[in-house]
């Protein structure tokens, strides 16, 4: 079962972030708990963790700001 | 951290296993979040998984507990089912409280887990009243109320700490002191150097317990609980931790340095007690790593059926706001409720403030969880109001005269209530209300419907509305009822004869929603007339015409009733007549017996002695405006106090709240 990523709602005032930098090349392979991407939302950023292992493939590129829920990747079973 | 020689090591093992169900929960909302997959507040326990995991071998789910919105890990330990508790943090149906809590207010009676408050240090008033209900009934349980350090320096903690020592209370107050209260550092926002040293100005016990480390914490708080437990009274314990995550989100915090973060994490209790096992030949790898997935699975389960379950909706918005969803004010609702049987027995002659002490002595009699508490009502006072004379002597403990602290009263009612005892506690001016009002409003009035009907509150406040006799000032004159109408899950209701009170007080104590009784300082001693001996217990949300009439309703209650009576006296005599109704309950309110005299006299007035401006009043007159437009002679109206606070000044208060004689001229008006 694949898992989406999607652009979370991290505090209570958060209505969107910028995905400041892919961590990891699209179609790694990922581990769960490794960070794959940095977030920046409110003014702090945060780097995002691998809530599954497995083949992270990238939907949108990097530097960009997106609403919340926004669907900016997905990790498939490797 | 202490070597295993201290403790048992089934009871280590045990610790440890709930520290990794703690941390699997906290990873997997952690990664929910971080995902996108759920979208709700998190505030991180991590960091403090010990505290809760080292106490779960000392309590059972008779011992009662109270939390804060942070408190996951403490719900996890007490045993609130992870699907319910995973459940209820979706908004699903399927949550312990039907999804209409989320994860701040859990309660989960099944376990112990009575009550999560999202008001930092609201939960310690309530604790109070789990831990008396405890003690009056006699039982062994204790009760711990989890707090963090930003908690001690509001009120609430303090009203509760000095009514829990006065008391003996057996409740721990359990301080986690993560060194961080939100976002503000300790120095910041105190000069004291620990918390837990304040407990000896309140006359009991505190100590400073390594929250950290699994087998002093357990070996300290054993002998804390045991204690507690043997009936000498309150305990406050500052818990030792440090909080790993953010306030609210997901990750690191970013209030320590990296050195002292890297500090902290080396100082989690999860891997280095992990650590411990195996060093100590307690647990081999194998045992563990056993331990591990099987908290990873149980969790993985819940979150699966939690997410299977639907998402709670809209048919239950209304339910759970009280017992009985027909009490719900609804546009275009004419509830029709049965007026009480007319008492043919025993009548004696009384003033309402003997009225209401006698309601006070049959609830007594009739019911053992019945209880009062309140300011000055122990002898030889006998309460402010004389409706206590002689009570306590005769009822001894079921008469509690209390510290001059409101929040500490409601917080003792409303826990009490929660585990079914009737308390009743007297708030001695209705201004005073607004010094316990988070404990009415955002607990007592909430709870039910936070609960999703796991809990409820069977509590019931009187108090006295000062207004109409002059000098009392602004700040014991006012009338507040529609402050509290504004806050859903209480009913209110005021009484304007010693009848009515006595009758709605009873009915008030026996109903399972939290009532409010006002009482009119203008009527309590000057009004006396024949009131029925015995259970006499009028129903509430029954209206009740006091005076027939055919050209206008006077729609009123409390003491404006008798100047409305007096007005349609003085109207008669000019030929114009009034019907005055007594709503006498003012929630539930009885619209059909309102809009049934509107509809026949075709003209309506609305008269109470609150501000006029967002009364009461507005949202009857507006509502008979909407129901019957075709029908009405001229608009429903309305009359209250004017816009100020009740002047000092006689001349004044009498000229800002209505009276019979400018009652009497708004009708003529209505009538031109």
């Amino acid at each position: 079962m694949s898992t989406l990523l999607t652009i979370p709602k991290l505090q209570m005032s958060t209505t969107e972030g910028t995905l400041t930098e892919w961590l990891v090349e699209d179609g790694a392979i990922v581990e769960e708990g490794q960070p794959i991407y940095a977030l920046e939302t409110d003014k702090s950023v945060q780097e995002i963790e691998a809530p599954a292992s497995g083949r992270l493939t990238q939907k949108v590129p990097a530097d960009e700001t997106y609403p919340v829920g926004t669907e900016i990747g997905e990790i498939t079973p490797a | 951290m202490q070597n295993d020689t201290a403790i048992d090591h089934d009871t280590l093992r045990e610790i440890y296993r709930q520290m990794s169900r703690i941390h699997e929960v906290d990873k997997a909302i952690q990664s929910g979040l971080s995902s996108g997959k759920f979208q709700f507040t998190y505030w991180p326990l991590t960091g403090q998984e010990c505290i809760p995991a080292s106490i779960a071998p000392l309590v059972t789910n008779e011992d009662h507990m109270v939390t804060i919105y942070r408190g996951i890990h403490d719900q996890v330990a007490k045993g609130v089912p992870l699907k319910g508790l995973f459940a209820e943090a979706l908004g699903r149906v399927d949550g312990v409280n039907k999804g209409k809590g989320g994860s701040p207010h859990i309660s989960d009676p099944s376990s112990g887990s009575m009550l999560t408050t999202a008001i930092v240090g609201a939960g310690a008033p309530i604790a109070n009243g789990l831990a008396l209900a405890s003690k009056m009934r006699g039982t062994r349980a204790v009760t711990i109320v989890n707090f963090g350090d930003g908690a001690t320096s509001i009120g609430a903690i303090h009203e509760a700490m000095n009514l829990a020592g006065v008391w003996k209370l057996p409740v721990i107050f359990l301080c986690q002191n993560n060194q961080m209260g939100e976002y503000t550092t300790i120095p910041e926002y105190t000069a004291s150097k620990d918390f837990a040293s304040r407990a000896e100005g309140y006359g009991f016990k505190g100590a400073i317990l390594d929250g950290n480390d699994p087998v002093a914490f357990h070996n300290g708080m054993k002998s804390v609980i045991d204690e507690v437990r043997n009936g000498n009274g309150p305990v406050f314990v500052e818990a030792r931790t440090i909080r790993l995550g953010p306030h609210a989100g997901v990750g690191d915090t970013n209030h320590l340095s990296k050195e002292d973060l890297a500090a902290a994490k080396e100082a989690w209790p999860v891997p280095r007690t992990r650590a411990l096992l195996l060093e100590q030949g307690i647990c081999t790898e194998e045992e563990l790593a056993d331990i591990d997935s099987a908290a990873k699975a149980e969790v993985q389960e819940a979150v699966a059926a939690a997410l299977e379950s639907e998402v709670t909706g809209e048919d239950e918005m209304l339910l759970d706001v009280y017992a009985d969803p027909s009490v719900v004010p609804r546009r275009g609702q004419r509830e029709k409720r049965a007026q009480e049987a007319p008492h043919k027995g025993e009548t004696r002659e009384m003033a309402m403030f003997e009225a209401v002490q006698d309601a006070q002595e049959l609830a007594l009699q009739l019911d053992d969880s019945v209880f009062f508490l309140g300011e000055d009502i122990g002898e030889p006072a006998g309460g402010v109001f004389k409706c206590f004379k002689g009570m306590q002597s005769k009822w001894g403990e079921r008469i509690r005269p209390t510290p001059i602290a409101e929040q500490a009263i409601i917080g003792a009612a409303t826990g009490a209530a929660l585990v079914g005892m009737r308390p009743v506690a007297e708030i001695m001016f209705c201004d005073f209300i607004g010094v316990c009002m988070d404990q009415i409003t955002n607990h007592a009035a909430k709870q039910r419907y936070m609960s999703g009907a796991a809990t409820h509150v069977p509590m019931t406040v009187r108090t006295i509305a000062g207004g109409g006799i002059g000098g009392f000032g602004a700040q014991h004159s006012q009338s507040t009822e529609a402050t509290l109408l504004h806050y859903p899950g209480l009913k209110v209701v005021y009484p304007s004869t010693p009848t009515e009170a006595k009758g709605l007080l009873l009915s008030c104590i026996f109903d399972d929603d939290p009532c409010i009784q006002f009482e009119s300082m203008m009527l309590t001693y000057a009004l006396r007339e024949e009131v029925p001996v015995g259970d006499y217990r009028i129903p509430l949300g029954v209206a009740k015409v006091k005076r027939e009439g055919t050209d206008i309703s006077l729609i009123t209650y409390g003491w404006q009733v008798m100047h409305c009576l007096q007005a349609a006296e003085e109207l008669a005599k000019e030929g114009i007549s009034a019907e005055v109704i007594d709503l006498r309950t003012l929630l539930p309110l009885d619209y059909d017996r309102i809009l049934s005299s509107v509809e026949k006299t075709g003209r309506a007035l609305v008269v109470h002695a609150a501000t006029e401006f967002c009364g009461l009043g507005s949202e009857i007159a507006s509502t008979i405006n909407e129901e019957l437009f075709g029908k009405l002679k001229a608009p429903a109206s309305r009359f209250g106090a004017a816009y100020a606070p009740i002047a000092y000044s006689k001349t004044i208060e009498t000229a800002q709240i209505p009276h019979a004689g400018t009652i009497a001229a708004r009708v003529r008006e209505l009538l031109k």
